[in-house]
């Protein structure tokens, strides 16, 4: 069973398409990274999922059940741009109106353990409005933790917190998903942090899904390129390019791309009158993959 | 890092879904000063329209009741006096509403609410039941205000007691009907509650009542809006007239209810 399915999905506003026939599907399970440009339509996709906006065709099923349906929907936390919390409100009072809102039976009890989770049991008596981002954004995810979802979807949990609370905030999403043992989907624009949690990607442009992947696929199927330094940087560049294709010059590294042997490219370049100062093998990760693969499409 | 577990998924019946959502609305509303603001406004109106600068009665009133309500249903007004009663609640329960709703679009807590298990015909019926519930207390600090400042301008209290009771139970239970209409139109205009109140407040004055009645005169076929049917609610009200006012409120509860569901159906949340 998927967590999340979805078939030709699509959303417009004004006659643009934010969501167009999008096609996804979310295993049980998974930590599910979305990774998309600016106006890619994650949000949107994520909203139409959460019920916030109405689609314009296509159907969403969450645990095999129509999106709709109220027993799913009581298992569905999400944290959608902003926590959703009244300003004048304290963090507590905001998670009390939540856990009624679920008719959760032992609501203090339940709002003490997503507070725990959250590193916020201190700041329950502080009002929302004097929260900072980072605690705002936390208290977000306590707001969706409540109940037990079986899915939780996060949209860009990470972005605009400071160092400190990137730190705490990648600890918390950790927590999450290796303890809770709930699907999670979440997109961010920050790839490094998501490549460390997610189990599966999916790539958005303009409102197509233009790959599904999961991590092993991903790692399986990911390059490994050699990267060097040379006294004569473009004279090495020029000698590769003879008997490489993926040659690039990146970051004061020589990135060979298309090599199987590293030992026999040294001897390559040393035979040619390039000695190598420094030589190493790397793997391409998912910032790279990303970087590619809308390379790849706008070439296309 | 893939974490399978069983999930079960229990189907949460329409009471279950109903009774969370007026757990939120009346902790919300107990939990702010709003409604507290609005019940000492209730109180205050009898004391501002029935006294003037010194204590002295403003000659509107003959009796302490008609500060509640009309001798008679007169849907055209014709002074002040006849317009300054319990009907006024119905205006300021507008602006009460309207700043509740706008709260919940403008805080963003209503994603909060449509992304569990809370369908949009219960936000209509929780939100319809907690304004007619303010409004019917506002009604009752309003009856408070009154017989203090008509005690103290010194008014007469005589009175056929049935009537006033019908008069004030059919206002209360208009409560209702004035709730989903508000429902209705802050669904409508969402975080925009400046408009919503202005809109509130043109409808719970009567206007489009009072310019009807000013054109086919004084009849009871306006019961059938909300504003007749609050006016019906006099001191010469009976058993008949608090019918009257349930059937009205009840009706325009329903449609304002589906209205507003199939309103909140057919739009983005926000």
């Amino acid at each position: 069973m998927n967590a999340v399915e979805i078939r030709n999905l699509s959303k417009s506003f004004r006659g643009m398409y934010a969501v167009d026939n999008l096609s996804m599907t979310v295993p049980v399970g998974a930590i599910y990274g979305f990774i998309g440009e600016n106006g890619s339509g994650k949000s949107t996709t994520e909203k139409l999922i959460c019920g916030h906006l109405v689609p314009d065709k296509g159907e969403i099923k969450l645990f095999g059940k129509d999106f709709t349906d109220a027993g799913v929907r009581a298992r569905v936390g999400a944290l959608i741009e902003s926590a959703g919390c009244f300003p004048n409100s304290s963090v507590w009072a905001n998670l009390m109106m939540q856990a009624l809102n679920l008719g959760l039976p032992n609501r203090a009890e339940e709002i003490n353990r997503v507070l725990k989770i959250v590193r916020m049991e201190d700041n329950a008596a502080l009002k929302f409005k004097s929260c900072s981002l980072g605690m705002k954004q936390r208290i977000g995810i306590a707001m969706a933790l409540l109940g037990d979802p079986a899915l939780l979807i996060l949209d860009e949990p990470i972005n605009g917190l400071d160092t400190d609370g990137m730190r705490i905030m990648r600890e918390i999403l950790v927590d999450i998903t290796q303890n809770l043992g709930c699907t999670v989907l979440i997109s961010s624009h920050i790839l490094g942090e998501l490549e460390k949690i997610a189990t599966h990607y999916g790539i958005l442009r303009q409102g197509k899904m233009i790959r599904e992947i999961s991590a092993r696929e991903m790692d399986a199927r990911a390059k490994v390129f050699v990267s060097l330094r040379t006294k004569d940087m473009q004279g090495a560049v020029k000698v590769l390019q003879k008997k490489f294709a993926g040659v690039r010059f990146e970051d004061e590294y020589i990135r060979v791309y298309d090599a199987d042997d590293t030992e026999g490219l040294v001897r390559y370049l040393l035979a040619n009158g390039h000695v190598v100062s420094e030589v190493k093998e790397n793997k391409i990760g998912l910032a790279e993959y990303y970087i590619e693969l809308m390379s790849e499409k706008e070439e296309a | 890092m893939e974490n399978i577990r069983q999930v079960t998924f229990a189907q949460p019946s329409f009471f279950k879904r109903i009774k969370g959502m007026l757990g939120v609305d009346f902790y919300r509303l107990f939990h702010t000063p709003l409604l507290y603001i609005f019940l000492v406004i209730a109180a205050l109106i009898p004391a501002l329209v029935s006294m003037g600068g010194e204590g002295e009665a403003t000659g509107m009133f003959t009796n302490v009741w008609q500060i509640i309500a009309a001798n008679n249903p007169l849907y055209v007004i014709s002074d002040m006096g006849e317009y300054a009663n319990m009907n006024m609640v119905f205006i300021f329960g507008g602006i009460m509403v309207s700043i509740f709703i706008g709260h919940d679009y403008k805080s963003g807590y209503v994603k909060q609410l449509f992304t569990t298990h809370a369908k949009k015909q219960d936000y209509m019926i929780s939100k319809t039941l907690l304004g007619a519930f303010s409004m019917a207390c506002m009604c009752v600090t309003y009856l408070i205000g009154g017989v203090l400042s008509g005690a103290f301008t010194g008014l007469p209290f005589a009175v056929n007691a049935g009537s006033l009771l019908c008069a004030i139970v059919g206002k209360m239970i208009m409560s209702l009907g004035w709730a989903s209409l508000y429902t209705f139109i802050n669904i409508i205009f969402r975080s925009k509650f400046g408009i919503s109140i202005a809109l509130c407040f043109v409808l719970g004055t009567g206007i489009p009542v009072v310019g009807a009645a000013a054109l086919i005169g004084n009849t009871p076929a306006l019961n059938i809006f909300l504003y007749g049917s609050s006016v019906y609610a006099c001191l010469s009200a009976n058993f008949v007239s608090v019918i009257v006012c349930l059937a009205c409120s009840g009706v325009w509860a329903v449609i304002y209810n589906v209205l507003g569901t199939l309103t909140l159906n057919k739009r983005d949340v926000y």
